[in-house]
């Protein structure tokens, strides 16, 4: 037990008011989920080509729902509500909990995430020799308005996907600052699904970049040996010796290829110009977590309007009367507590708010940083997860209590009782804290984001028991020692009634 | 004295391995009636875990209550009602039949006054799919192992099949009454079963802790069986067990009454019935399931065997006086240690100022105090101050560093 109570109260109720202070003042608030206050929706049909429509099946669509929650997954702990449509149209339904700083979520649902790799057929920027035999169209060769006029035929439309395995086409290479250089790219020659994995990384040259592994054989590093083998040394496929890399239409690097065979089944991404933190986040968890079966409309361009807003899908009621029930709840525990226990009934309620305050505060930050969403369930479940914490102060108040009626005075008995009572607590929420953690990294969506509040109370319910409840009574165990009445300890007197040793009279079993 | 009065007094006396037999009977009849509810008609799965049908209903006329007030009537008063855009309204509800579909149809156009079919269906598919399912039950496999191996590091492998046993008794029988009752189960009903499992692994955990303790406690007391140890332990908890209970009952109950019956709201009900019974439930495992299956494997050691023998006729509770055969051991090992000079640790009485030399592992915390004063250990080891009251004591393990 900690040996300055006054110390111990005054640092752990000022770091609790602070933080409460803090949070508060920065706007900081918990989120409320999708039952409860709504949110953002984006609906994704199929793009409307008669191959893609019929690879809109039931499995698709169940494999493209996984994928987009295990995406949503990896930004954070929002419960996302996913589900496929089947009827006339079959498409999915994506909903986000809250309204603000929904874009990136939005941007990471709607993305399509197919990586490709093309041989880079000619610079136009950079110029360079012009492969010989390769045709050209007349325009590029002969340079001037034609040039131009076929760029923003490139440019501006936005159906040139890459998914064209044939065509050759071209693409814009896209950075954070001036805008980058036009390239012509051939067709591709494989994709995404030859990676393992990816990873964001900090390189030591001081910028970010995406790390990529290729699967290992035919399915993988094969494949692109196939291609390094095409540009080194240079051939007509691959005049330039380069090898771009093509994210969802953006070319994002297209480094020379300096060796016909490559062992390492790391490859880095780069861009020209460097990629931003979020950039080479975002890049890593879309290769990450794969491409989407079939290709959706972009539910980013605003004409499509398939993203919208969406209210609370349960009435306003269902939080009233939740809130209302869990207040009612506590004023009943308080109660309860106070009467049973008298003073440290009303330690154990004071401690009961301190962890709150801690709760809200943890809530409210996750919620800002990684979206946590609070939903009717998850609302009780914090109330009913309070009345829990609540065991920890009783199982010290009963030691302290039996120690007392053997006659030790009311002080000595609060050191005496304390150790045991806390190990008996800290070792419980030790078990809970383990369940919590396997659960938190095997599982997805709410289960997961239930693992993350169960260690969220139990962690506040150790530090509340060592740095509050127990300097407090200790510090009131002293002031209010000649008083035991005070903390519900009836008889005191040594030898009135000691535990196993009764009267005669009173040796009936209670059964 | 009334047996509540004792109970307050904590003096309770509860001859606890009578009421194991009854208690092993009701649970295992329970436990066949869920398990054969489970096989049989199985469980009442929500519109996550088995997908239903969505409407959109396009009307300036109505809005989300006039809807809901619509679906009441048909038995789906906990139906999904979303505004997806102005003027445009989803219901998302979960349907047995064509026919059903049809009759959805028809309210909610005569609610929203417009034509039947303006109202648009479709299927929507589970958005708890099967995938979110077989990850949670890898992750409970795994769980269990893990949770197995702690406790039995922690205390040992007989009290972790009771722990895991009591958790899995708990969830069946909370899963089982919502198989039997055929109430709804929505994700809400998923996380309350995990809360339970939590919950009922932590009650078991706390109840061990206190029985292990006295079990170090009664090794020199010959005339104590390991039952009769875990009897007095459960009684020395039980107030813990009323009180923790009563205290974590109360919001759900709260829950229960204001939000169902007064206010109305059917999605806290799918829930807190969860919570209530298994928040009971885990709290009367830990007393007449964990226990007496580790009491039942405990006695088969050689050791508790002769203890056994030596306490004759298995005696019940309230005949022996155990409190004092527990204070008469530990005085006794006090003094033997403290003649072997072995290093334990005896913190003095008053004012809990530690005294003694450092600790070997084994911490001897004085806090019963016995009737007897000035025994040897008292001479030997505490401090002067606390002469006047002896100390009887508790071993504990103490692995970690002691903060004074």
């Amino acid at each position: 037990m900690l040996t300055r109570p006054v110390a111990a109260l005054a640092t752990i109720v000022t770091l609790a008011v602070g933080l409460l202070l803090w949070s508060l003042l920065v706007g900081q608030a918990p989120l409320l989920g999708l039952d409860l206050q709504g949110g953002v929706e984006v609906v994704l049909e199929p793009v409307d080509t008669p191959e893609n429509l019929a690879l809109a099946t039931t499995e698709n669509l169940d494999l493209a729902v996984e994928i987009l929650r295990a995406r949503v997954d990896a930004i954070g702990v929002a419960e996302p509500d996913i589900t496929t449509q089947t009827g006339d149209k079959n498409f999915i339904i994506v909903q986000l909990p809250g309204i603000e700083n929904q874009d990136d979520a939005v941007a990471l649902v709607g993305q399509t995430a197919e990586l490709q790799f093309r041989p880079v057929l000619f610079d136009l920027v950079g110029g360079g020799d012009i492969p010989e035999g390769f045709a050209f169209p007349d325009s590029i060769l002969n340079g001037g308005p034609g040039l131009d006029d076929l760029l923003a035929g490139f440019v501006s439309d936005p159906n040139n996907t890459p998914s064209d395995q044939s065509a050759i086409f071209l693409t814009i290479a896209e950075d954070d600052g001036p805008p980058g250089l036009p390239l012509l790219l051939g067709p591709t020659e494989f994709t995404g699904s030859a990676l393992e994995g990816a990873e964001a990384q900090f390189n030591s040259g001081g910028g970010w970049l995406v790390e990529v592994t290729f699967k290992s054989g035919p399915e993988g590093l094969d494949l692109f040996n196939e291609s390094a083998a095409k540009c080194f040394p240079p051939s007509d496929s691959c005049p330039f010796q380069r090898l771009a890399f093509v994210l969802d239409g953006v070319v994002e690097s297209s480094p020379r290829i300096n060796a016909a065979e490559f062992t390492d089944r790391r490859v880095v991404i780069t861009r020209d110009q460097g990629f931003s933190e979020d950039d080479a986040r975002n890049s890593a968890l879309v290769l990450e977590f794969g491409s989407l079966p079939l290709a959706f409309s972009d539910p980013a361009d605003p004409e499509a309007g398939l993203v919208r807003t969406v209210s609370a899908s349960l009435g306003r009621d269902s939080l009233d009367a939740g809130l209302i029930a869990g207040l009612v709840g506590l004023a009943l525990v308080a109660l309860y507590m106070i009467w049973y226990y008298r003073l440290l009934g009303l330690i154990a309620m004071l401690s009961l708010a301190l962890s709150a305050s801690m709760l809200w505060v943890v809530v409210s930050y996750l919620s800002v940083s990684r979206g946590l969403a609070l939903t009717l369930a998850g609302v009780v479940g914090l109330i009913v997860s309070i009345g829990v914490s609540l065991d920890s102060n009783v199982i010290f108040f009963e030691d302290l209590k039996e120690t007392m009626r053997r006659g030790r005075s009311l002080s000595s008995a609060v050191e005496g009782a304390f150790p045991g009572a806390f190990s008996t607590v800290f070792w419980a929420n030790m078990a809970t804290l383990i369940g919590a953690l396997i659960l938190w990294l095997l599982t997805v969506g709410s289960v997961k984001g239930f693992a993350l509040m169960l260690a969220i109370a139990s962690v506040l319910d150790l530090i509340a028991t060592y740095f509050f409840m127990a300097p407090l009574v200790r510090l009131l165990a002293g002031r209010f020692g000649d008083k035991p009445g005070l903390f519900g300890v009836r008889s005191l007197s040594p030898g009135t009634s000691m535990s196993g040793v009764s009267p005669a009279s009173d040796s009936e079993v209670d059964a | 004295m009334s047996a509540l009065g004792r109970l307050l007094r904590n003096e309770n006396r509860i001859d606890f391995p009578r009421l194991w037999r009854p208690a092993t009977i009701v649970s295992a009849v329970l436990i066949v009636i869920a398990v054969a509810s489970l096989l049989v008609q199985g469980l009442n799965l929500g519109i996550e875990f088995e997908g239903g049908a969505s409407w959109e209903v396009r009307s300036s006329l109505v809005d989300a209550d006039d809807l809901r007030d619509a679906l009441e009537p048909l038995g789906l008063g906990d139906a999904r009602v979303q505004q997806v855009a102005n003027e445009l309204w989803r219901v998302r509800a979960e349907t047995d039949s064509a026919a059903g579909l049809e009759t959805v149809k028809i309210a909610l156009a005569d609610a929203a006054g417009i034509d039947q079919a303006d109202v648009t269906a479709n299927a929507v598919g589970a958005s708890w799919g099967s995938e979110v399912t077989a990850k949670a039950r890898n992750a409970l496999i795994v769980f269990f192992i893990v949770l197995f191996i702690y406790i039995t590091v922690r205390l040992e492998w007989k009290m972790a099949v009771g722990a895991l046993a009591a958790v899995a008794h708990d969830i069946l029988l909370t899963v089982g009454i919502y198989s039997v009752f055929q109430l709804e189960v929505t994700s809400a009903t998923v996380i309350a079963f995990l809360t339970i499992l939590g919950y009922s692994l932590y009650d078991t955990l706390v109840v061990f802790d206190k029985i292990r303790e006295n079990e170090l406690r009664a090794v020199g007391a010959s005339g104590l069986t390991y039952t009769t140890v875990t009897s007095y332990s459960l009684n020395q908890v039980l107030m813990r067990s009323v009180n923790t209970t009563i205290t974590s009952v109360m919001p759900v109950l709260a829950v229960l009454v204001v939000g169902r019956f007064i206010l109305g709201a059917v999605t806290l009900q799918e829930f807190a019935i969860a919570l209530l019974v298994g928040l009971m439930v885990g709290t009367y495992s830990s007393l007449f399931i964990a226990t007496p299956l580790v009491a039942r494997l405990k006695e088969r050691e050689d050791g508790n065997v002769e203890r056994q023998l030596a306490a004759g006729k298995p005696s019940t509770t309230a005949d022996i006086d155990i409190a004092e055969q527990l204070a008469t051991a530990d005085r006794a090992r006090s003094v033997r240690s403290t003649a072997r000079g072995e290093g334990h640790r005896v913190t003095g009485v008053s004012g809990g100022r530690a005294t003694a030399a450092n600790a070997s592992g084994v911490v001897v915390t004085k806090r019963k105090v016995n009737r007897s004063p000035g025994d040897a250990s008292t001479k030997s080891t505490s401090t002067k101050r606390g002469a006047d009251r002896a100390p009887s004591g508790e071993i504990k393990p103490r692995p970690r560093k002691k903060k004074r």
